[in-house]
């Protein structure tokens, strides 16, 4: 002990100065180093710690989108009418395609018959790392392509989920389906009134990724996708598409600005076809003028001519203020008020019976016998026959006609409303209205889908929510049919469109059109026929609409031949017997 | 036993005496503490214990990697199935697209129309119960077939503009270039009109 402390005394001094400062410094700087590393330490334990928990995380997390199938819309047998299918687009990320662009859009274009220069394109631009290359391709064609492009060793191309909507029938029913468009949203028709019935909510999947392959027993959330639910229509797509084919024959041929065609179930009053022609192919919709993208035959108004004068008819009828054998002179002209009324073919002074007015179409017949019924109670037929209200159906868009007030008819609108000028209807409202007629007086609400089915709005519509009211009684209904069988036969209006074995109930209309610039009737016209089968017991009403046709016909020429060919194909496919007999029906004349 | 006399008595005090501090002797010797003899080393079942312990925890080790190896090793195959899953759906969907354009009414009655097939003219049928014949049955003929491909549409006028038809006169020109200087003057005048008309 003594030794140290006399070491210590005797370089003491220098040695403490030394040593001691340098340990001093020492333990200085270690401290500050140290208190950087705490203040470290507590920044990223404490403040930061959430934000980096998080990014660890995210390392290894992959969130996948579970699609969501939307639902299919099929016709009344179940045939497809729109499909969903598992589709890619193709993207490119140009910085990696430049070098063999040229290659590459080869193999792309052959395959998938893309445009081969707009491709070279895409690959090849500059100042962008993404490009689309092909869009909604069904996904074994994209994946083929891909396989196909990675086997040569080009990189830069790749694939996300891009479903396809088909529509396997081209343009059939397409003016009822609608169509998808770019953003996957409907367009029109169906796919737009009821797309969240038919989009189903897409679903997430979480979870964690290593080596391309989840790790079992990692972090994983799912919320599973929800399909969207399947929509069937009333409509039978051969009936649809034969529909299709001769209305488009008949308005081509007669050089008509457009046509409708409706074919119905009379008892359901369900729809078996609703034709509009000009249409379009929802596969292929980008260019098609606007007009043709809806359905014509729900939207457009038209005045319907002499086939309103069925309802006018009836009115009378069931208010027995005439019989079908009811004596009516029928003079070349008939003045009222401040005009004249003529028929459609100049004739000496007719002795017709009320049937005899129906079946020659005369629309002074029908003014003078339209004379004893008041303009309210024709008024509230019309209105309980559907005219001036929706059907309902269920489409959007749907115009509800024009059935002027009862209070504003003069002498004059009352006689023009009586033969079908100067009220406004749509193909599908004037088909409830004659189906009335063949239903034995009562009014079944038509409908196009078939059990039940929830609009956007929320609006339940369907063959299971149709309205029925009684407007006419059954007796009234078969002496109407008894006298519409006159049409069909010789001295009728149509007698082209009878179908042997067949009793065939029906009626030709001819509407002038207005003609905007002069506010007056113009020689243009709306030619239609309506008709249905078997008339003793009747199964389906077809009724076509042609607008202006220019070669000059009339409803039997035009419209007849249409009726005819659809209610033949119709009765044939459905089985219905012939009627085995012919009815009887009152004479024309006195 | 004898009879005991006071000396008997004493040299038994003695005795006993000198037996008491024998047995105390061994009390005393039992009492006095001494080292164990150490017996044979057995310790009971301490290297089993150990043995079972490592062999357990070795074995769960083992287990768990075991397990979560497979797991892994399932997760690759369940990925691999998956895809092929989702090929084959994307497959199928073809195939059914495939049909599906095979059903199209078009593509069916286009078929047919090249058989020479028509639809038939009058709906008639066979009841099956006594053979009795329904309807009007007539055979079908060509007029009874529709269109169903749609008419070619028509140029826009642009494209098929009305031909301009020019009359020229007959060889009266040369005639009259014989005649006066007025006939002459006057058929460049016609000529050169007939010329801006056709320009026009």
């Amino acid at each position: 002990m003594p030794q140290v402390r006399r070491r210590r005394s005797r370089g003491g001094r220098a040695l403490r100065g030394t040593s001691l400062v340098r340990l001093r410094i020492g333990f200085l700087l270690i401290a500050m180093v140290v208190s950087v590393f705490a203040v470290r330490l507590f920044e990223l334990q404490g403040v930061d710690a959430s934000a980096y928990v998080a990014k660890a995380r995210a390392e290894g997390v992959v969130t996948v989108t579970l699609p969501a199938v939307r639902g299919s819309i099929t016709d009344r047998n179940g045939a497809p009418l729109a499909d969903s299918v598992d589709g890619l687009m193709i993207v490119a990320d140009p910085t990696l395609t430049r070098k063999n662009a040229s290659d590459i859009a080869t193999i792309i274009a052959r395959r998938l018959g893309v445009d081969y220069f707009d491709v070279l394109q895409r690959l090849r631009q500059p100042y962008t790392r993404f490009q689309y290359i092909a869009r909604r391709v069904p996904a074994t064609e994209a994946r083929a392509v891909v396989r196909e492009i990675d086997a040569h060793g080009y990189k830069g191309i790749a694939t996300r989920r891009d479903p396809v909507r088909s529509y396997p029938g081209d343009d059939v029913a397409a003016n009822i389906v609608g169509f998808l468009n770019a953003e996957g949203q409907g367009g029109e028709g169906a796919e737009l009134m009821f797309d969240r019935l038919l989009s189903g909510k897409d679903g997430r999947a979480t979870y964690e990724v290593g080596g391309g392959n989840r790790i079992p027993l990692g972090d994983n959330s799912t919320v599973p996708a929800r399909s969207g639910h399947n929509l069937q229509l009333t409509i039978d797509r051969d009936v649809q598409w034969y529909a299709q084919r001769a209305l488009r024959d008949a308005v081509q041929s007669s050089r008509s600005n457009s046509g409708v065609a409706v074919v119905m179930d009379v008892h359901t009053g369900q729809l078996l076809a609703l034709a509009d022609y000009p249409t379009f192919d929802p596969n292929s919709y980008q260019g098609v003028s606007k007009k043709r993208l809806g359905s014509r035959a729900l939207r457009a108004m038209y005045e319907p001519g002499s086939v309103e004068k069925l309802l006018t008819s009836s009115a009378l009828v069931n208010d027995h203020l005439v019989t079908p054998r009811t004596r009516i002179v029928v003079p070349p002209e008939l003045p009222i008020a401040d005009r004249v009324i003529h028929d459609d073919v100049a004739h000496p002074t007719w002795k017709l019976t009320l049937t005899g007015v129906i079946a020659r179409s005369s629309n002074i017949g029908i003014s003078e016998a339209a004379s004893k019924i008041s303009s309210r109670r024709l008024h509230h037929y019309l209105s309980e026959f559907g005219l001036g209200r929706r059907t309902g159906i269920g489409m959007h868009g749907e115009s509800p006609g024009l059935l002027p007030p009862w209070q504003t008819w003069g002498p004059v609108n009352k006689a023009n409303i009586a033969f079908g000028q100067g009220v406004a209807v749509t193909a599908v409202q004037m088909a409830a209205a004659v189906n009335t007629i063949a239903n034995g007086g009562e009014y079944v609400a038509p409908s196009i889908v078939k059990g039940r089915a929830t609009t956007n709005d929320g609006t339940a519509v369907g063959s299971d929510t149709v309205t029925r009211h009684r407007v006419i009684s059954a007796a009234t209904a078969r002496k109407e049919t008894s006298m519409m069988e006159t049409v069909t036969r010789d001295g009728g209006t149509a007698p082209g469109t009878a179908i042997p074995g067949y009793n065939v109930a029906g009626k030709t209309g001819t509407a002038q059109k207005v003609d905007q610039r002069c506010h007056c009737y113009s020689s243009a016209r709306v030619v239609s026929f309506a008709g249905f089968a078997p008339a003793d017991n009747p199964r389906f009403l077809v009724y076509v609409v042609a607008d202006h046709p220019r070669n000059g016909g009339f409803g039997s020429t035009v419209a007849g031949p249409v009726f005819r060919e659809l209610m033949g194909y119709v009765l044939q496919k459905y089985a219905v017997p012939p009627s085995g007999h012919v009815d009887r029906t009152p004479p024309l004349t006195w | 036993m004898s009879s005991m006399t006071n000396g008997d008595l004493g040299s038994l005090v003695s005795q006993a005496r000198s037996r008491v501090p024998r047995i105390a002797e061994a009390a005393v010797e039992r009492a006095r503490l001494s080292v164990v003899p150490r017996m044979a080393p057995r310790r009971p079942g301490r290297v089993p214990f150990v043995a079972l312990v490592s062999v357990l925890l070795v074995a769960g080790v083992a287990g768990l990697l075991w397990f979560n190896t497979s797991m892994q090793q399932v997760s690759f195959t369940a990925t691999a199935l998956e895809n092929r899953a989702e090929a084959l759906q994307a497959q199928r969907q073809g195939l059914q697209m495939d049909v599906d354009a095979l059903r199209n009414p078009q593509r069916v009655a286009s078929a047919a129309k090249h058989m020479g097939m028509v639809p038939p003219a009058n709906p008639a049928f066979i009841r099956l119960a006594d053979g009795k014949v329904l309807g009007d049955p007539v055979p079908a003929s060509v007029d009874n077939s529709i269109r169903i491909d749609p008419l070619p549409t028509r140029r826009p006028k642009n494209l098929t503009p009305k031909p301009v038809i020019e009359k020229l006169p007959a060889a009266s020109v040369g005639v009259d270039h014989k005649k006066t200087t007025h006939g002459g003057a006057a058929q460049p005048g016609t000529t050169s009109a007939a010329g801006t008309k056709k320009n026009r």
